[in-house]
């Protein structure tokens, strides 16, 4: 049959826009397709378009959906032509860590961080360790609920001195972490957030004016990889990095070092100089030992050789902090002084063991040492 | 080179509520269209071309857009007493999709209990998602217990849509409700992800027919229901080649958008491509050429 009797057919008999100026349909309803337990708070950055459809704009996925439909990130619906923040409040990880495990070792070292996350991420990183939550709808997950006054209150019970937005992708509860810090500020509390960078402009500005530090998983340093084992983009982490470190908040970058994936030398070594030449050489670098994880259990751990090397070409090529992570026990984790090469800070995994500091400086030679020390 | 085979019944006879459509039409369609795919004359006979005696049999539904505009309970029940009462035994039948709560919103009854037809989501109790994902090319997912675990054939019902991200949703694409990160896949316009995730054993080892239907159809600014944009169509589609079903279906939704001077899907650049990356995968026919179709009005 032809393609063109074909079609003669099958239009025979459809009635078409039958149901046309049929609004009061009675099968129609408005009802959200998301549990009743989850929260259902108006999503900020998103714009309505036509006929019920909706565009976020919250990061570089610009996410286009029809009514009773979810985003990438799998927490945010629309409903009726409005979008809706799943996860407002609705915390599926609570910790308190050392701050040292997010890693942030130049942000009040030492400290205790009340650390949560909501179910959800915008990217799908196949190497993901917090796969069970992160690359889970809400509704999968177990969840309190949690509001921003309950968690500065129960930040203050614990004593902590800082809230850290962490395991997941804090991006993706962005209104949540933005009531959060707003109020934990008032109290004296700081905010940090550990994220993967994907996130647009408007939004990042907007949140470095209630956080205090930053840090950015950058994941690799070459698009192919953020293609196939990130599921996103490198430009729009690196434009991320470069908007923090000229927020004047602190910033540390870690970078996962994947066997045979992401570990060539020239890579790191341009990087390292792409970093020094945008972000100047202060900003702490983790270099962070792999181990075999959710889609990628085929690869081995990162030799701890490979991780020495990178350090050493970033060092050489003129990062003043650069540290090696997931290897508890290694010189790598120490703060050297860039200019008397003492160590000022000795750890061992997320423990400070010794700290050789006069306020920001080094006790031996009197330099300034970057980060937020009080 | 054999050709695929799909067979459209027509029946003008479900108006005039082709929402809740008379379950007796619904069985005639049903029984016709198998037995014109199986190329038997009798509707039993033509069921054991795809079921083997005592099966577990899930009916793989599309409930996502509510009451408005998801597989009837009607078509899906009827479906599945009809096997119940020929190939198996009712208790063997599972209807089902995500979640009992999409399933109550377009109209179902959850049914857990024996001696009847089976309805819930796999967030019932009885099912939940596997605890390790299934990795296979770019699919990374946690499956459905139902579909990996509770059903030995499995049958994909679905509701035939235009889709603003996949071009169409049909019988392939509505296997992404059978894995717990369906979101994760609608990126350039579900190509590769809806051919790959047909691949996995889950799926591509238990499917064995597709029914679109496609008695009301969404043809543009889908997948959510649009009354501007849906026409009646009265139609049942069958094929056990899930791609050649899906390529009809597509061909059914450009002649709807050709009547009403919508530009066609390839001019809005959401052309389904993963139809022809399933048929490059092995899954089916992707061309018209390659297509028998058998269209009978009852
Ligand atoms: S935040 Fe979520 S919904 Fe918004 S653009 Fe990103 S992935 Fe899409």
């Amino acid at each position: 049959m032809e393609r063109r009797d074909f079609l003669k057919i099958t239009i025979s008999g459809c009635a078409l826009g039958l149901l046309s100026g049929y609004p009061g349909f009675p099968g129609y309803s408005r009802s959200p397709l998301a549990p009743a337990s989850l929260s259902r708070e108006e999503a900020r950055y998103y714009q309505k378009l036509p006929d019920r459809e909706i565009r976020c704009d919250l990061c570089p996925r610009f996410c286009q959906l029809g009514d009773r439909e979810r985003g990438f990130c799998g927490v945010r619906e629309n409903q009726g032509g409005k979008y809706y923040t799943l996860v407002y409040g609705q915390v599926a990880s609570l910790n308190v860590d050392p701050i040292e495990k997010k890693p942030f070792f130049h942000f009040l070292p030492g400290s205790e961080a009340f650390s949560l996350a909501t179910a959800g991420c915008n990217l799908n990183c196949k190497f993901c360790q917090n796969w069970e939550i992160s690359q889970m709808r809400p509704e999968q997950v177990k969840n309190i609920y949690l509001p921003p006054e309950s968690v500065v209150a129960t930040c203050e019970r614990y004593n902590c001195p800082v809230i850290a937005y962490t395991y997941t992708e804090p991006v993706i509860f962005f209104e949540y972490m933005y009531d959060c810090s707003l109020l934990a500020r008032k109290k004296g509390i700081r905010n940090v957030v550990v994220t993967a960078g994907y996130i647009n402009p408007q939004p990042l500005s907007d949140l470095c004016r209630v956080v205090d530090a930053i840090k950015v998983d950058l994941k690799a340093f070459n698009q192919n990889f953020y293609h196939e084992y990130v599921r996103g983009q490198l430009q729009p982490v690196l434009e991320a990095i470069k908007q923090i470190a000229r927020s004047k908040i602190w910033l540390e970058i870690v970078y996962l070092v994947i066997p045979t994936l992401n570990d060539r030398s020239e890579e790191i070594k341009e990087m390292c100089r792409y970093l020094k030449n945008e972000i100047g050489p202060d900003y702490p670098i983790h270099f962070s030992r792999f181990h075999p994880m959710y889609l990628l259990k085929n690869l081995p751990p990162t030799p701890v050789s490979t991780l020495e090397k990178l350090r050493e070409i970033a060092l050489n090529e003129g990062l003043r902090y650069v540290y090696i992570g997931n290897v508890p026990g290694h010189p790598g984790e120490n703060t050297y002084c860039p200019g008397c090469g003492r160590v000022i800070i000795e750890r061992y995994g997320y423990a400070i063991r010794k700290k050789e500091m006069n306020g920001n400086k080094c006790r031996f030679c009197g330099r300034e040492i970057a980060g937020v020390w009080s | 080179m054999k050709k695929s085979r799909v067979v459209i019944i027509n029946c003008r006879r479900i108006l005039p509520d082709p929402v809740r459509p008379d379950p007796e039409i619904i069985l005639a369609m049903l029984k016709k269209g198998l037995s014109l795919l199986a190329g038997v004359s009798s509707a039993g006979e033509a069921l054991s071309h795809w079921f083997r005696h005592g099966e577990a049999i899930g009916i793989k539904i599309n409930t996502i857009a509510g009451k408005a505009l998801s597989t009837a309970p009607e078509v899906s029940r009827t479906l599945g007493l009809w096997l119940g009462s020929t190939v198996t035994s009712v208790e063997k039948i599972i209807i089902w999709d995500r979640s009992d709560e999409e399933l109550r919103q377009a109209g179902y009854r959850i049914s857990t209990s024996g001696g009847s037809l089976k309805i819930f989501g796999t967030d019932n109790r009885r099912a939940g998602y596997q605890n390790q994902p299934v990795s296979l090319r770019h699919i990374g997912s946690l499956f459905s217990r139902i579909q990996a675990e509770l059903i030995e054939a499995s049958i994909s019902l679905a509701i035939l849509k235009d889709h603003g991200l996949a071009g169409i949703t049909a019988g392939l694409k509505n296997y992404f409700g059978a894995i717990h990160n369906p979101n994760k896949y609608h990126d350039s316009g579900c190509d590769p992800y809806v051919a790959e995730l047909f691949e996995t054993e889950a799926i591509r080892n238990k499917h064995r027919l597709t029914i679109l239907d496609a008695i009301r159809v969404q043809y543009h600014r889908g997948p959510s229901y649009h009354p501007r944009w849906l026409a009646v169509c009265q139609k049942l589609i069958f094929s056990s080649d899930p791609v050649a079903a899906d390529t009809v279906g597509w061909q059914l939704i450009e002649e709807l958008r050709a009547r009403k001077g919508l530009p066609s899907l390839k001019e809005e650049n959401r052309e389904p491509l993963y139809l022809r990356t399933a048929e490059k995968l092995g899954l089916g026919k992707s061309s018209m050429q390659d297509i028998e179709v058998i269209e009978e009005e009852i």
